[in-house]
């Protein structure tokens, strides 16, 4: 079926393109202009529908590997026993509908200079613009121990899917009075807040479900986001539940034993029927294959039309991109899926991609009805990525309950609006 | 961009209904800074609204204000007071328009 998907593709490119002929130069490159995205997340399906919107004669075709995507937003709730995995699940029909191409098999290579995708192992999609949202791959074997066998037993449930129902699991496992450890790698890495909105959920878990088990999360960092309002909630809601330890701490994980369940810092060792690492990460792989990734395995782009620095007509955007101070975050993929989408309207359109300012925001639940945030706004001008001064911030500390039960409904409503606008 | 456009891609399907751009002149109109600006409210903001509110119902001057008071009031608590700080006055201008407009052109 995929087989006869991809011809059909070229076929009907080909059609398109001789159809097309008469037209003029800037109708041919509107019409005609095939544009392909690899990954449909938050920013490549976001990528692909505005594209159709912008150019809606134009050849969108989205290569993913999976016809149903499972979001990682709102899986620390389904790990904490609060949600069904089936929320966090969407299918690309509003994308077909719209009439965006779908070839949901494994982009394995990209030749940058023939401007060719290879699809599986013989069918060859050729673009005039291509746009990688890979998210990012876990860098197995970084931390000792730890390789995609480690995976099955030790979690790291860092992609939504069967990982996340792998760690709630675990966690069901655990017998009362049992430790439960998570490890947190260095920065940078998917979802910045991620760890802790996990930490505080799966210490509610525990709280209410094996009250004497308690969460020990041993970091490599001595500080991470939100840090103030994270600690404030687990000193309220968790003080026998949860022990937050920081490299200076003995917080970093050195390696690990998947055959008996254990975790090695410099000096001592835990063992646990739960163990949740998250390890070091990098750009998904086809980054590296089409030659956009630098020596950190991050893919550094030019912020006003997020097109590689490194490869001309292949665009970067979420979490693969080096595109700090923005974090790698779903509602940071989304609008740099919409601004790289406007840039390249304007560059088929023979208009130039102009500045603009871009923001994002990160809700965190620290309990299953109270959340904290984080949001920026940032300029993409001349200068670079940049934050605007005196904008951002992240929730008062010491608010009122109202307020973080405000930011738990709220983040509810993102969720619904972000997959929507992204997923139909 | 106009949801006009948007609405012949979603209820057609494929593109016969959907202009055709020679000149470039939509995808200016709709990649104008005012509409890139909205860009990233609609992350956040649906037309049912609930817990965040729809920006549908309200004209330019009301948003205006409403943007306008976010940027001011110092000890906000929600995430727009901490947004909106980041526009100029001139940008939340062209954002509110737009989004009156978009709502008119649906």
């Amino acid at each position: 079926m995929t087989l006869s998907l991809n011809r059909r593709h070229i076929l009907q490119s080909t059609l398109l393109g001789v159809s097309a002929f008469a037209l003029p130069i800037s109708a041919y490159a509107q019409t005609d202009a095939r544009i392909v995205i690899i990954g449909g997340g938050f920013g490549g399906a976001t990528t692909a529908m505005t594209l159709k919107k912008l150019l809606p004669n134009s050849s969108v075709t989205l290569i993913e590997v999976n016809a149903l995507f499972t979001a990682c937003p709102f899986s620390n709730l389904v790990i904490g026993g609060l949600r069904d995995v089936s929320a966090q699940s969407f299918s690309y029909d509003a994308l077909e509908a719209a009439g965006i191409k779908l070839i949901f098999d494994v982009a394995s290579d990209v030749d940058p200079t023939g401007k060719t995708v290879r699809v599986g192992l013989d069918t060859v999609v050729p673009y005039d613009k291509l746009i990688l949202s890979p998210g990012v791959d876990l860098r197995f074997n970084a931390l000792e121990g730890y390789d995609l066998d480690a995976a099955e037993r030790l979690p790291h449930a860092w992609k939504a899917g069967p990982q996340t129902l792998l760690l709630q699991h675990r966690l069901q496992d655990v017998e009362d009075g049992e430790i439960v450890l998570m490890s947190v790698p260095p920065a940078p890495y998917r979802c910045p807040p991620g760890p802790y909105e996990r930490a505080s959920l799966i210490a509610n878990y525990l709280k209410t479900q094996k009250p004497r088990s308690k969460l020990i999360v041993l970091d490599a960092k001595e500080q991470f986001s939100k840090m103030a309002l994270f600690q404030e909630a687990w000193a309220e809601h968790y003080p026998d539940h949860l022990e937050w330890r920081g490299a200076s701490n003995d917080g970093t994980v050195s390696r690990v034993d998947a055959e008996t369940n254990t975790v090695y810092t410099d000096f001592e060792s835990f063992q646990s029927t739960a163990i949740n690492i998250i390890p070091p990460q990098k750009a998904g792989f086809i980054a590296e294959r089409a030659g956009v990734t630098n020596s950190t395995g991050w893919c550094p782009i030019d912020p006003l039309s997020f097109e590689s620095i490194l490869q001309s007509d292949i665009h970067v955007i979420g979490d693969a991109t080096i595109a700090a101070p923005m974090p790698k975050s779903a509602f940071s993929a989304n609008l740099q899926g919409k601004v790289c989408a406007v840039a390249i309207a304007r560059i088929l359109a023979g208009l130039a991609p102009e500045p603009t300012i871009l923001a994002n925001t990160c809700y965190s639940y620290t309990t299953p009805d109270e959340a904290i945030s984080i949001a920026g706004v940032y300029s993409n001008d001349n200068a670079g990525l940049s934050s605007i001064a005196g904008a951002g911030g992240v929730s008062p500390l010491g608010a009122d309950k109202a307020v973080r039960n405000a930011e738990a409904l709220q983040a509810a409503h993102w969720f619904e609006t972000i997959t929507s606008e992204a997923f139909g | 961009m106009p949801l006009s456009v948007f609405a012949v891609v979603a209820c057609g399907g494929q593109t016969d209904s959907a202009p055709v751009d020679i000149s470039g002149q939509t995808v200016e109109r709709e990649t104008d800074r005012g509409a890139v600006l909205a860009l990233a409210c609609t992350g956040c903001h649906s037309e049912g609204g609930g817990a965040i509110v729809s920006l549908s119902d309200h004209d330019t001057s009301q948003l205006r204000a409403a943007l306008l008071q976010y940027k001011s009031e110092l000890d906000g608590t929600t995430v727009m007071h901490r947004l909106a700080r980041g526009y100029t006055e001139a940008d939340i201008d062209l954002v509110s328009a737009y989004l009156e407009q978009a709502e008119a052109d649906r």
